[in-house]
């Protein structure tokens, strides 16, 4: 009965070798690593900026530069954390990725028919959003290395700045949140991996071996 | 409640695998929630720049949505529960498996236990299954404190938030953003500090059930000695920790002092980095479960085809 069940409530590709790692799994394996670095990078240059900024204010310094420095001072922290938020995924995808490869050699060691789990609704969404969130604040940090470049010290410009800062940090949050929620998604996904695991190994010694 | 009694104990291994967690659809609930809070205060701030409504608003859109991320990551946390239980069901069903599938292993001379090499890295070869690495045994005690108090924290800095908006005294509202910022902060290294010691606990899963079916198969355990990647993760998850804490001081010595926005323009970026450096840290160590997941198929591989 539970073998029933567990067949009908999963999608599977069947083969008689490990599939390995998908597109998406072979670019986490690649990519967590310079994103990682990149982050830790950028942090760096962003607490850097934030004293600087910090010594003009306390030195009465002109008011564009403080709002200059504001800006690039964001724009460069939220490149830190979309590269931070992009390591985070990658490593998901990483560990999906040796579930999906790893359990396809198992089951291949015991001479069973290999049964993979097509990528879940929750991955494909997690794909996108993770694309999604990284567009959204990269554009937004773009935009605030942007705005800096154009600031003057005029009282006009000085507002204009102000009011695209209050903006640009309300897309940035948005951004951050859809990066944590499709994070989310990417660690739900390996609890129905990991179903689909127990599920599979507990078939595997009634099953007739096939190679 | 019946989601959250599903990650109290260690399922039965008896537990039907095919059964869905409840806590899975709670935590992607929680998830959403969080982003909703986020978008209002994205609609805030689209207000105040517009002139549409004033700029104090900022104070409680800037709660609001650091209230939304904490949401985010309390459900993060719950998913990580999630995996825990299911993790436990894995090493059950591993364990029933095994004996059904592994071949028979010739007779062989003496077991030279010690160090081996693995492609995973360095590991050990013991008579029993290695008990829990300190910083493992810690992670199974800490999370939950941590998860408790992380979005209690959060939930303050939201009221101080609130607060702060509707201050008069000039005094008073440097004071109240002050703490507001300092609160809201801490609650967030606290959630992702509960979000590493998780992690952490998943590590130390992997472990246990990892020697646990190699013992009741009554092979020599195998076990992966701690990759340098964990070591790394548990500097940045204490560094983290410690920023995070100290940002919180600080704004309490912010809140009085005479030029506020001087402290605020560093103690801003302060605060950013000690999450980043905890995010950094929760990137190793899931990059460490990935290893650890790895050396665990390539070991249930080695014992169905040599049964040892």
């Amino acid at each position: 009965m539970a073998t029933a069940l567990a067949r009908a409530d999963f999608e599977v590709e069947t083969s008689t070798r490990s599939l390995g790692y998908n597109l998406p799994q072979r670019l986490g394996r690649l990519l967590w690593f310079p994103m990682f670095l990149m982050a830790l990078m950028f942090f760096g240059a962003g607490m850097a900026l934030g004293i600087a900024r910090a010594n003009e204010i306390s030195d009465a310094g002109a008011a564009d530069t403080i709002a200059t420095l504001q800006h690039v001072q964001a724009g460069l922290m939220f490149l830190g954390f979309v590269s931070v938020f992009s390591a985070i995924s990658f490593a998901i995808a990483r560990i999906l990725g040796q579930f999906r490869a790893g359990g396809g050699e198992v089951q291949a060691a015991a001479g069973r028919t290999v049964q993979t789990l097509k990528m879940p609704g929750t991955a494909k969404v997690f794909l996108m959003l993770m694309m999604v969130a990284m567009m959204t604040i990269v554009v937004a940090s773009i935009l605030h290395f942007v705005f800096a470049a154009d600031i003057e010290n005029t009282p006009a410009s000085l507002a204009d700045a102000e009011d695209r800062f209050i903006v640009l940090e309300g897309v940035r949050r948005i951004g951050t949140a859809i990066f944590l929620f499709g994070i989310l998604l990417g660690l739900a996904t390996i609890i129905r991996v990991l179903r689909f695991q127990a599920v599979r190994m507990r078939q595997l010694p009634d099953e007739a071996a096939t190679h | 409640m019946t989601a959250l009694a599903e990650l109290v104990r260690r399922p039965s291994p008896d537990a039907d695998p095919t059964q869905k967690l409840r806590v899975r659809n709670v935590a992607i609930a929680v998830g959403l929630a969080g982003v909703a809070l986020a978008t209002v205060a994205l609609v805030g701030n689209i207000l105040v720049a517009s002139g549409d409504a004033e700029a104090d608003n900022l104070v409680w859109t800037f709660g609001l949505s650091i209230t939304g991320f904490g949401t985010i990551k309390l459900g993060i946390a719950l998913v990580l529960t999630g995996i825990i239980v299911r993790l436990w069901m894995r090493v059950d069903a591993v364990r029933a498996a095994l004996p059904r599938l592994n071949a028979d292993a010739e007779p062989h001379g003496d077991v030279q236990y010690g160090s081996i090499e693995t492609p995973f890295g360095e590991g050990t070869l013991t008579e029993k299954a290695p008990g829990l690495l300190p910083p493992q045994a810690m992670a199974r005690i800490m999370w939950k404190p941590m998860i408790v108090m992380g979005p209690m924290l959060v939930l303050l800095g939201l009221v101080l938030s609130f607060a702060t908006t509707g201050a008069d005294d000039p005094d008073t509202s440097q004071a109240l953003w002050a703490w507001t910022q300092g609160t809201l902060f801490l609650g967030e290294a606290m959630l992702l500090s509960g979000i590493s010691f998780l992690l952490g606990t998943i590590l130390a899963g992997l472990r246990e059930g990892g020697g646990e079916v190699q013992e009741s198969l009554g092979l020599a355990v195998k076990t992966l000695r701690m990759p340098t990647s964990a070591k790394v993760f548990l500097v940045f998850m204490f560094t983290g920790l410690m920023l995070g804490i100290a940002q919180f001081i600080l704004y309490g010595i912010a809140a009085y002092v005479d030029d506020p926005a001087t402290w605020f323009a560093w103690l801003g970026p302060l605060r950013e980095l000690s999450l980043g450096i905890l995010l950094s840290g929760i990137v190793l160590a899931l990059f460490t479960i990935g290893t650890v997941l790895g050396f665990q198929h390539w070991r249930i591989r080695q014992i169905i085809e040599t049964g040892r």
